[in-house]
């Protein structure tokens, strides 16, 4: 018999989930088609297909579903509706499969499965087995490789993190050298907050991480917080926040500030609703770190690299004059 | 305790009745204006929808005038509203104004004591049998409310001297405002009802007749809305409503007597799941299922309205186009924002209409 092909569009949610479907259904013995990174050409086909006023990530997520649609049997769209207590994801990523459905036209057969755990048929288990049972019949089979998926998927999670105490030595002690004579030879700690579809989509944030690791930043991201601290930190907050994806951005940033980084970049993208809201709550905690400096990137469309490059080097060259006058150097200019 | 609430249509007919009674000293926030709406837009974050904008603007307003404790519903998503009155806290205290926040919400873990602490606040030392009292009369009120506000929509495309719907609404709004007791809402009830039956022209029959959907909030606004209803009722069009404060809340009450609210929202859902088949926060699902039914009900059209980066309703946005295609049903989205010009809006509510006029001609030709 002939593998099943099944599609996974490299977008949203998938930055994080990717790796336990991938493991899963490769396990069952399907083939799984990952869409290529963010392109010009998948941009363009998101933009024209979805509304206008459908934000960024969505509009991508669209063009990564259309450049599957000729390589694929099945097309896998989860509905992402809640995966822990008290807390959603945004409602976007819930209308999702029914608002692909309804824009799109010709697209192979959609995988929808429900993720919300408040439900006996919604939990991690119980939806994956559903779109298990599609290619293979063997119960036993699905649930085996469900369980050993998840396992590796969890390990892999937990490896990402980095020690809190680990994180903190070897990387914000940092070695300034004794007398630098560029200003960039001064190392600077900055932290990238944003969903990982941002962050990690080097297409759409203008390769940012890497510009910024080429100027000698440590560049530190919220994944690599441990998920203890976040929930720590977030209860700085009068209410708790009700998206999933939001707790992490804020945990981390609440932490990093508190650790006192040298900078903190909040990536958000255009027409973001839980960004709207987030980004003014770590505006708000923003001024309780006068020594953090604190900027916010929008991502849309048609976002200039040449803006991204000056607000970099100005934020990074604001940071490094203070730095150069914090450990008693003259200023270079 | 000097208290304020925010603006949403005619709400407040209840200020009375939930805060002057209670022995609360009540500060009415100034009906919406330009400079409601700049003073929000001016201190809101960007992206935020407009709702949250225009509340903080009336928030701001009211403590201008020495309001103490400003009143505010909350919720837990996935919509932004659950978020509001966070985020506004923040945005004040950052301006350095000195109130207090009291959060009306269906409470959670810690979030009992203070929602325990917020209703004490308001029940201001009197018996909880009298504040129950207080708010059921105020929920009738409500009731009342908007059971004018719909017949004035019935009245307005039909009415003999234009704007005399509006002006008898008005007046009666006034008298609701004022009634103590439910036998005078009962005579107001009575009273408006003869006023709008002379009023109509009873001649007038087959008005074009279109579904208001959309956003709670810029449906139920005018100011927001830039007087939707009023513009297509004098465009001679009946305007059926589908939000209501009654329906919004009752749900969230779970109460025994809103049984009948109850299976309206079963029969929402179950019309829009074939299109949406989960409900995304907000009136996302709400707008879809409506829209299927004014169909089912022979309307001619619908037309929602959104603020601008609102979630769940863009999710609705894109589905309402592939349900307007399958039901050959015309739908008209309208996005609000910040900007107050009206040309634009006029000349697309016009053109919507004379398109179904059209439509209605062609179905009686043919």
């Amino acid at each position: 018999m002939q593998k099943k092909k099944i599609g996974i569009p490299y977008a949203l949610y998938f930055y994080e989930y990717y790796p336990l479907w991938k493991e899963f259904l490769t396990r069952l013995g399907a083939e799984v088609i990952l869409s290529q990174p963010t392109n010009k050409k998948i941009l363009d086909l998101g933009i024209r297909s979805a509304l206008s006023e459908v934000c960024l990530p969505v509009k991508i997520f669209y063009g990564h579903v259309l450049s599957l649609s000729e390589q694929v049997d099945y097309i896998l769209i989860p509905r992402m509706v809640c995966i822990e207590r008290g807390a959603f994801f945004c409602p976007k990523m819930i209308g999702l499969p029914d608002m692909v459905r309804s824009s799109l036209q010709n697209l192979p057969t959609q995988l929808t499965p429900i993720i919300d755990v408040r439900q006996s048929y919604g939990t991690w288990k119980n939806s994956l087995m559903e779109v298990g049972k599609l290619i293979t019949d063997n119960s036993s089979e699905i649930s085996r490789a469900f369980s050993d998926s998840w396992k590796i998927f969890q390990q892999n999670y937990l490896a990402n993190i980095l020690e809190p105490n680990l994180l903190f030595k070897s990387s914000i002690q940092n070695n300034i050298p004794k007398k630098p004579r560029k200003d960039i030879e001064i190392p600077v700690n900055i932290a990238v907050l944003g969903h990982n579809y941002l962050t990690n989509d080097s297409y759409v944030n203008m390769d940012l991480i890497n510009k910024l690791k080429k100027m000698n930043v440590n560049v530190l991201t919220p994944e690599i917080v441990h998920p203890a601290i976040i929930k720590k930190q977030l209860k700085k907050l009068y209410k708790p926040i009700f998206w999933s994806l939001s707790r992490k951005v804020v945990g981390a940033a609440f932490y990093y500030f508190e650790k006192k980084v040298d900078g903190i970049i909040h990536l958000t993208s255009f027409e973001c609703g839980e960004d709207s809201m987030v980004g003014e709550l770590i505006h708000h905690q923003s001024q309780k770190y006068p020594d953090v400096s604190y900027t916010e990137f929008v991502f849309d469309e048609h976002s200039g690299e040449a803006g991204i490059n000056t607000r970099i080097e100005a934020f990074l060259d604001m940071i490094r004059r203070k730095k150069r006058y914090e450990i008693g150097l003259t200023p270079s200019w | 305790m000097k208290l304020a609430l925010p603006r949403l249509g005619n709400i407040e007919v209840i200020n009375n009745t939930i805060l002057t009674d209670m022995g609360h000293e009540l500060v009415e926030a100034p009906p919406n204006s330009k400079r409601t709406m700049d003073l929000g837009v001016k201190y809101s974050p960007e992206y935020c929808c407009l709702p949250l904008k225009i509340a903080l603007g009336n928030m701001i307003e009211a403590i201008d005038l020495g309001a103490e404790g400003l009143i505010m519903a909350g919720g837990w998503g996935p919509c932004r509203f659950g978020y509001y009155a966070q985020v506004q806290r923040d945005v004040l205290l950052d301006l350095g104004y000195n109130f207090r926040m009291l959060i009306f919400e269906l409470p959670r873990k810690e979030g009992i004591r203070t929602l325990w602490k917020n209703i004490n606040i308001l029940r201001n030392g009197k018996s909880w049998l009298y504040m129950v009292k207080q708010l059921r009369f105020a929920w009738q009120q409500i009731l009342l409310t908007e059971e004018l506000e719909n017949k004035v929509l019935q009245v307005r495309p039909r009415e003999k001297k234009k704007g005399a719907a509006s002006r008898i609404l008005l007046k009666s709004i006034r008298e609701i405002k004022q009634a103590k007791d439910i036998n005078t809402l009962e005579q107001i009830r009575k009273e408006t009802m003869e006023k709008f039956a002379e009023a109509t022209n009873p001649h007038m029959q087959n008005l074009i007749r279109v579904a208001l959907v959309g956003e709670f909030y810029v449906s139920l606004e005018p100011f927001v809305n830039h007087h939707l209803e009023e513009k297509l009722g004098y465009l001679g069009v009946e305007v059926v409503r589908k939000n209501s404060i009654e329906a919004w809340i009752a749900p969230i009450m779970k109460l025994h007597i809103f049984k009948e609210s109850f299976k309206e929202e079963k029969d929402i859902e179950q019309a829009a799941y074939q299109y949406l088949a989960h409900s995304v926060g907000g009136e996302g699902q709400t707008s879809v299922g409506n829209v299927v039914l004014a169909h089912q009900e022979g309307l001619d059209g619908a037309i929602q309205v959104v603020p601008f980066t609102c979630m769940p309703e863009i999710v609705a946005e894109t589905i309402l186009k592939k349900v307007s295609e399958d039901l050959d049903f015309p739908t008209l989205t309208l996005t609000y924002d910040e900007q107050t010009g009206e040309e634009g809006l006029n000349t697309r509510i016009e053109a919507f209409i004379d398109l179904l006029k059209m439509r209605r001609k062609r179905v009686n030709v043919s």
